[in-house]
């Protein structure tokens, strides 16, 4: 459309610049910017302070539902940069082990409920499910999973958090909730897994309990469905896919916790 | 060449690093805008997480000029999907987003912190800023506007207009160059 230049038109353009024109008023003050240097000059004037504005709603830090719901986000970008980073350019040196935990909480399908049966097959799907529905747009990231994840990683990244050491990781316990953060793990054997156990206080035998894979840096990090004050021992198995009722092979580690 | 404009040129070459710096510098900056435009803590996250994928993804979308002024638009743009997404009322009467490249060229205020802005906001007559803050942050159209604040929809025009010079005044006031 050619329109003629009019004092309209340049109140449309201030609106336009802000961003507050539907559609059609939208194409109408764009083909008149492409003709009229009186309104092109007025919105190149006003465009930079719209672009300030943006600036005013910085928050002071992302993620209010909990302290470390940045952390998580960044976690979950990071993952994703990393793994197609060029070789050699993956981010300054990392002296902790703490921040690859974060970021395998991230995306840790976590295994809740006492079915030991919490299948691999599963959880890869679940996770690349995301990862897509991210990747296209699709806002709907499992909300619900992400509260338990924020939840996760505050309480790994606690201070107050117990921490019980073994040598490729530790089992963290906070309030009655209770976490193991292993690295360095090799996979395990074709059609094995590993799986967890727990001891409950007075109890004589290691319980069931879940199953999982560590991720393809060697990081599991899994969240015990127990109430942890009530558990004195930890342990991971190599184990048949699908788990054991009980260990039948040397535990990688037992832990005392209680 | 600023800072960010040497750090994207590397996370075109799918730079980590650089791009953790992108990150870390920005992130602050995308989750206000859509937390202010949503309303929502979870939807303001995902909106986060996006932008920043596809920056990773996509960097080439950024060329030169004001990395803050074209990540700022792009939030807003992506914010600007889930209100349209989430309204009851054809796309005809949600406002078109922003072009994030126009913003390359807003050079002049590349250096601005939340709270200059702010108070440069703050010095604008009420009547001003309410319109200026709920067209950009609420996503609605100059007709809402009006209907809204039960104005007239020239009265709204002239007032968005003569609230974004005043407001470049004011910038231009507490910029230094
Ligand atoms: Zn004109």
């Amino acid at each position: 459309m050619n329109s003629a230049h009019n004092d309209e038109l340049m109140d449309l353009t201030a609106a336009y610049a802000l961003g507050a024109l539907p559609p059609q008023d939208a194409a109408i003050v764009r083909d008149h910017l492409r003709t009229c240097a009186e309104c092109r000059a007025e919105y190149d004037a006003l465009r930079p302070a719209v672009d300030a504005l943006a600036q005013s709603a910085q928050a002071c830090r992302t993620g209010e539902n909990g302290p470390h719901a940045s952390d998580l986000i960044k976690a979950r970008v990071m993952r994703t940069v990393r793994q197609e980073a060029a070789p050699g350019s993956t981010s300054r040196p990392r002296p902790m082990l703490w921040p690859a935990y974060v970021v395998a909480a991230a995306s840790v399908v976590l295994a809740i409920g006492t079915a030991v049966a919490n299948s691999i097959l599963s959880s890869n799907l679940h996770q690349a499910q995301s990862q897509i529905a991210l990747l296209s747009g699709e806002l709907q990231v499992a909300n619900r999973n992400a509260a338990v994840q924020r939840q996760m990683v505050a309480d790994l990244m606690s201070k107050d958090a117990q921490r019980f050491a073994f040598s490729d990781g530790e089992v963290v316990r906070r309030g009655d909730r209770m976490y193991i953060a292993m690295h360095a793990m090799h996979p395990p054997p074709k059609g094995h897994v590993y799986q967890a156990w727990t001891e409950e206080n007075g109890a004589k035998t290691m319980a069931p309990s879940v199953t999982f894979m560590p991720d393809r840096t060697g990081v599991a990090v899994i969240s015990l469905p127990v109430n942890a004050s009530a558990i004195q021992y930890v342990a991971v198995s190599v184990e048949p896919e699908g788990g054991s009722k009980q260990p039948t092979t040397k535990p990688e580690f037992v832990v005392k916790t209680g | 060449m600023d800072d960010a404009s040497a750090l994207m040129a590397r996370v075109r070459k799918r730079d980590a690093a650089a791009f953790e710096e992108i990150y870390d510098a920005y992130h602050r900056l995308v989750y206000g805008v859509a937390l202010r435009m949503l309303d929502d803590v979870s939807a303001a996250e995902d909106v986060t997480q996006a932008v920043f994928l596809k920056v990773w993804s996509s960097p080439e979308g950024f060329t030169s000029g004001n990395f803050g002024a074209w990540i700022g638009r792009v939030a807003r743009n992506r914010a600007l999907d889930i209100i349209r997404s989430r309204a009851a009322r054809p796309t005809s009467e949600l406002p078109e987003a922003m072009p994030a490249e126009d913003a390359l060229e807003d050079v002049a205020f590349a250096n601005l912190d939340a709270e200059k802005v702010r108070r440069a906001l703050a010095r604008l007559p009420a009547e001003q800023r309410d319109l200026i803050e709920l067209g950009f942050f609420g996503g609605i159209t100059h007709e809402e506007l009006a209907r809204r604040t039960s104005t007239p929809l020239g009265t709204v025009k002239t007032r968005i207009r003569s609230g974004l010079h005043r407001l470049r005044s004011e910038l231009n006031g507490v910029v230094t160059i």
